[in-house]
């Protein structure tokens, strides 16, 4: 409590009148414990949200931050318990580890194991029923022929059955399977994260996949590469 | 320096030992957390050229960043909200928790889409939005920055 009086009284000098009026409002009403202010990376993270507002803002305030590397940070007057709060509020939750720190690649197992089974075109992209047919009678004559995409074809199909086979691996200590979500928009995160994950720096359209050229088939090796 | 801490994260993604600490922490999910990354990735292509791409750390980086702005304004009409005694937040109380915090240019554009949405109620996406709320407490809130989100996201496909 004392503390948290302490870093007031500075700030009752350089705020405007109306952010007295709400921060008056706000000690009165809600008195906090002790604030708690060392924080991992959100803190770190969170202060950087802020400085495109400083060139809006008439006064700032200096914002408490324990780890004191370059200084202190200055905010906007009127952010400035919105972002003490915030930090108790995730201070809390990090108390309870309730925070995500890392990402699983994947929501649900059965659509990643869905997804492993489709085919692929070159590039690593998905394909539709319509250019699966097109690809069917293009390995047809490419057969015929014995031309060179045909080969990459078979190349990259070996590829990724040997990063299939490492995934599975992987995938059987993890058996939990929950569907929450609607079938739709679940099913559109999850496959927009796994070609996310396998095309790297891919930018997909919505529903409608495309063949890439090669500076795109480049950068899918190299990302075959690193997740080997 | 906010680029760094994503990067770890996105570079260890698939290993099982994060699988097995995930697992008993199945009741706090990355979908209860944050917004959907797809949706946010087509957001941010609307603001690309055709053949711009968009990296994976970007388009996590942006996520946190709009679910922790969301959490900002919220629980500032949460405050006000509390200190009347209600317990419903709507788009009002929104609006000024954005004008507390200095974002009054926001204003005028979320006033005519707040207007928009109350004519247009019966939407469908609108009911899909607030059904996908699972926490009671939170429910309203959620429910309300929702429905402003997918009507914004209906508007901008009208618009293009």
């Amino acid at each position: 409590m004392k503390p948290f009086l302490f870093l007031n009284l500075p700030n009752t000098e350089f705020n405007s009148s109306q952010v007295d009026c709400n921060h008056s409002m706000a000690h009165s009403s809600y008195p906090y414990g002790d604030p708690i202010f060392a924080y991992g990376p959100q803190a770190i993270s969170h202060p950087q949200m802020i400085p495109p507002m400083l060139g809006l803002a008439s006064t700032r305030v200096a914002l408490p931050l324990d780890l004191a590397e370059d200084g202190p940070i200055y905010v906007n007057a009127k952010q400035y318990h919105g972002i003490l709060r915030r930090r108790q509020s995730r201070a809390k939750l990090e108390a309870q580890n309730k925070l995500i720190k890392n990402r699983k690649p994947y929501l649900h197992e059965s659509r990643h194991r869905h997804a492993l089974n489709r085919v692929r075109g070159s590039g690593g992209r998905f394909l539709s029923t319509k250019q699966l047919a097109q690809s069917n009678a293009e390995f047809v004559t490419g057969a015929h022929s014995g031309s060179d995409p045909t080969n990459r074809y078979q190349k990259e199909h070996l590829s990724e059955v040997e990063s299939h086979s490492s995934k599975d691996g992987d995938n059987s200590s993890f058996i939990t399977t929950c569907s929450d979500r609607p079938c739709l928009s679940g099913n559109n995160v999850n496959f927009r994260q796994q070609e996310c994950m396998f095309l790297g720096n891919s930018a997909n359209m919505g529903g409608s996949p495309q063949f890439s050229g090669g500076l795109t088939f480049g950068g899918a090796k190299q990302r075959t590469s690193v997740v080997r | 320096m906010s680029d760094a801490p994503a990067s770890p994260c996105g570079g260890g993604g698939g290993g099982s030992h994060e699988s097995g600490e995930h697992s008993p922490r199945s009741n706090f999910r990355e979908q209860d957390r944050f917004l959907p990354i797809a949706n946010i990735s087509r957001i941010m292509k609307k603001a690309l050229p055709p053949n711009g791409k968009i990296a994976k750390d970007a388009k996590e980086t942006v996520q946190e960043c709009v679910s922790e702005f969301i959490s900002f304004v919220t629980s500032e009409a949460s405050d006000k909200c509390q200190r009347e005694k209600r317990k419903t937040i709507n788009g009002d109380d929104l609006l000024w928790a954005m004008t507390t915090l200095g974002f009054e240019e926001y204003i005028d554009p979320l006033k005519v889409y707040l207007a928009a949405y109350r004519e247009g109620d019966s939407k469908g996406s609108a009911k899909g939005g607030d059904a996908s709320a699972k926490r009671d407490v939170y429910q309203s809130p959620n429910g309300q920055v929702a429905h402003q989100g997918s009507f914004s996201q209906g508007v901008n496909y009208t618009n293009s």
